[in-house]
């Protein structure tokens, strides 16, 4: 096939020696009727990191790794996994990576190994390993024991951790972890959380996963992107993104307009930039001077306070005062 | 969580893979989602078998026919059989489409107009061996066939290809209509219809002059008139569709459209999945 055989040259011609394992520049996609989905984005993951895309629905996450994953033609920019373009060289770049989507894919009337054979025989792993390679990858998941009975007959967190398997069975250069999580009930999110936590240890590789979850991302990922409206708007370990903020903020949900009394704190220097409202809850770094002084600034004002909290920052603080909105839980993008 | 900045090894996937190797996977695995649910298998076959068993014998009786109007019956319900199959298997194109399978198979390093391919490889394979049922609850019926290598060769060639082109025209359908019922509402349309105007039940010049050219550009007419001269050694529906001399050269003429056909349909299956799969 002259398509084929083209494109493995161009493959090779494409390959880099950088060592970001995936490379984003100024990727764009635009849909008719001049629908911005993704407006321009530039980030680099390295080798064996873990990345994670931030967003609420509409953000551009989904469409991101669509165009990384050759499922979306990006509008214009460009995009490699493993130094293999994925607009000239489709092919060898969806060879190293591999997804886990958000809503399943394996085929429920099949067994699980069946699904598994079949993954590993489409990513051209050779015949002899592929029996051994399930066996180890499914141990190494938890899911030995379910590969002889169809996929139908799996609860959502096994189903959920046969994706996972499946996606392993190629040794991906780049996981792809689609919202890995959402849907699933706390307790076997907990437990898949675990899982993907050790995929790093146990197998060589680069992840970027996608999420709303924001305690997922802290967790799991060495540094995030936060997507907003199709743009990155902040892109920094989870550590850093909180660092901002100091080490306490002061919540407080008060009795009335919350950007009217936020406004009033930074007229009176109290409030920084970090400083955000939501509806009637305002977040406020205490820097040096302390919860109470803002407490009784706050009262001077004869604004009432209906709940006062002081908390170490998280990253939702950093998403919100980025995005002005609350993540909806469990929605899809 | 500490920041890692491990250097990356060059990629280098095999640049020599055989392009064709994951049909046989796609194909596999098509067969095993059809094998698990047999009444995709047989439900096809239940409207030829009962024209061919019941209605055709009925008819003859009823109508005071020759025996052998049993046989032309019995080959005329192939041309229901492959349509009907055909849309059927072009069902879990959609099915895979909406239960997200076709995710999975688009994002796995093989060229993408295999997928339709591998399809196409079990379509082919369930029609054959529908038809060799039919056939044989046919000869179990005494409706008895006149076979020869050559009339065997031709039946082959058209049936083939028929078929080929109708799943191509299934895929088409199923890569344009968003959801199974719109897909299913127009199953009677593509496949029944022009059953019954391609001369499967009499001869299409029993028509009205204008229904009789119209269904000269049928497929299925030129599809039909091959089955019934590779299986009953008999050109009158060829005769009917160019009125010609030369029984080869109406044969060769009618397998060439049926072989139009039937690439027109791959290439726009291949290209119309390419394009409504990915955005």
């Amino acid at each position: 096939m002259v398509t084929a055989v083209s494109e493995s040259r161009a493959a090779l011609g494409a390959e880099t020696n950088g060592s970001a394992a995936v490379a984003v520049q100024g990727l764009r996609k635009t849909y008719p009727d001049d629908v911005h989905a993704v407006k321009g984005i530039d980030f680099e993951v390295a080798g064996g990191e873990v990345f994670g895309l931030l967003g609420p629905n509409g953000a551009g996450k989904s469409t991101t790794i669509g165009m990384l994953t050759t499922t979306i033609r990006p509008t214009a920019g460009t995009a490699s996994l493993a130094g293999f373009d994925v607009v000239t060289a489709p092919l060898a770049a969806r060879a190293v990576s591999s997804v886990v989507f958000q809503d399943p894919v394996v085929d429920r009337s099949l067994t699980g190994r069946r699904n598994l054979e079949i993954h590993a025989s489409l990513w051209r792993v050779a015949s002899s390993e592929i029996g051994p390679r399930i066996d180890e990858i499914a141990r190494a998941i938890g899911v030995d024991e379910l590969l002889e009975r169809p996929v139908a007959s799996y609860s959502g967190g096994q189903r959920r951790r046969l994706e996972i398997a499946r996606a392993l069975i190629s040794r991906p250069r780049v996981l792809f972890l689609d919202e890995p999580t959402v849907g699933l009930d706390p307790r076997i999110r907990a437990e898949l959380l675990d899982v993907i936590a050790g995929l790093r240890a146990r197998f060589e590789m680069t992840i970027l996963v996608t999420t709303h979850y924001l305690d997922e991302a802290d967790r799991l990922c060495d540094r995030v992107a936060v997507m907003h409206f199709g743009e990155i708007v902040a892109c920094d370990s989870p550590a850093a993104l909180r660092g901002g903020f100091g080490a306490e903020v002061l919540e407080l949900r008060i009795e009335g307009d919350g950007r009217g009394a936020l406004g009033r704190l930074q007229a009176d220097g109290l409030a920084d930039e970090y400083a955000f409202a939501i509806g009637s809850t305002l977040t406020v770094p205490t820097r040096e001077r302390g919860a109470n002084e803002l407490l009784l600034k706050v009262e001077s004002y004869g604004i009432r306070t209906a709940a006062v909290t002081t908390r170490p920052p998280t990253l939702d603080d950093v998403y919100l005062r980025l995005t002005g909105g609350r993540l909806a839980a469990g929605a899809h993008e | 969580m500490s920041a890692v900045t491990q250097e990356l090894p060059v990629a280098r996937p095999a640049v020599r893979m055989n392009p064709w190797g994951p049909l046989a996977t796609l194909a596999r695995r098509r067969f095993q989602l059809t094998a698990g649910r047999p009444r995709e298998l047989l439900v096809p076959l239940v409207t030829p078998i009962l024209f061919a068993l019941v209605i055709a014998p009925a008819l003859k009786s009823a109508l005071h026919t020759s025996s052998s109007y049993e046989a032309f019956v019995a080959t005329g319900t192939i041309g229901l059989l492959i349509p009907l199959n055909t849309m059927f298997s072009g069902l879990s194109v959609i099915v895979d489409r909406e239960a997200g399978a076709q995710r999975e198979l688009l994002s796995a390093p093989i060229p993408r107009p295999l997928l339709p391919l591998g399809n196409l490889v079990v379509a082919v394979a369930t029609t054959a061996f529908q038809i060799a049922v039919l056939l044989g609850v046919a000869e179990a019926r005494r409706i008895h066939l006149h076979l020869t290598a050559s009339g065997l060769l031709w039946f082959a060639a058209a049936g083939l290809l028929f078929t080929v082109g109708m799943y191509g025209l299934a895929e088409v359908l199923a890569g344009r209509v968003p959801k199974a019922e719109e897909y299913i509402a127009r199953v009677p349309a593509v496949a029944i219809v022009p059953w019954f105007l391609a001369g499967s039940l009499f001869s299409i010049k029993a028509m009205p002059v204008g229904l009789t050219w119209i269904t000269r550009f049928l497929p299925l007419t030129h599809g039909l008139a091959l089955v019934r001269y590779g299986l009953l050694d008999d050109p009158t529906a060829l005769h009917d569709i160019w009125g010609m001399h030369s029984t080869t050269g109406m044969a060769a003429l009618s397998l060439l459209v049926v072989a139009v056909f039937s690439m027109l349909m791959t290439a726009a299956a291949v290209r119309v999945f390419s394009h409504t799969a990915v955005k």
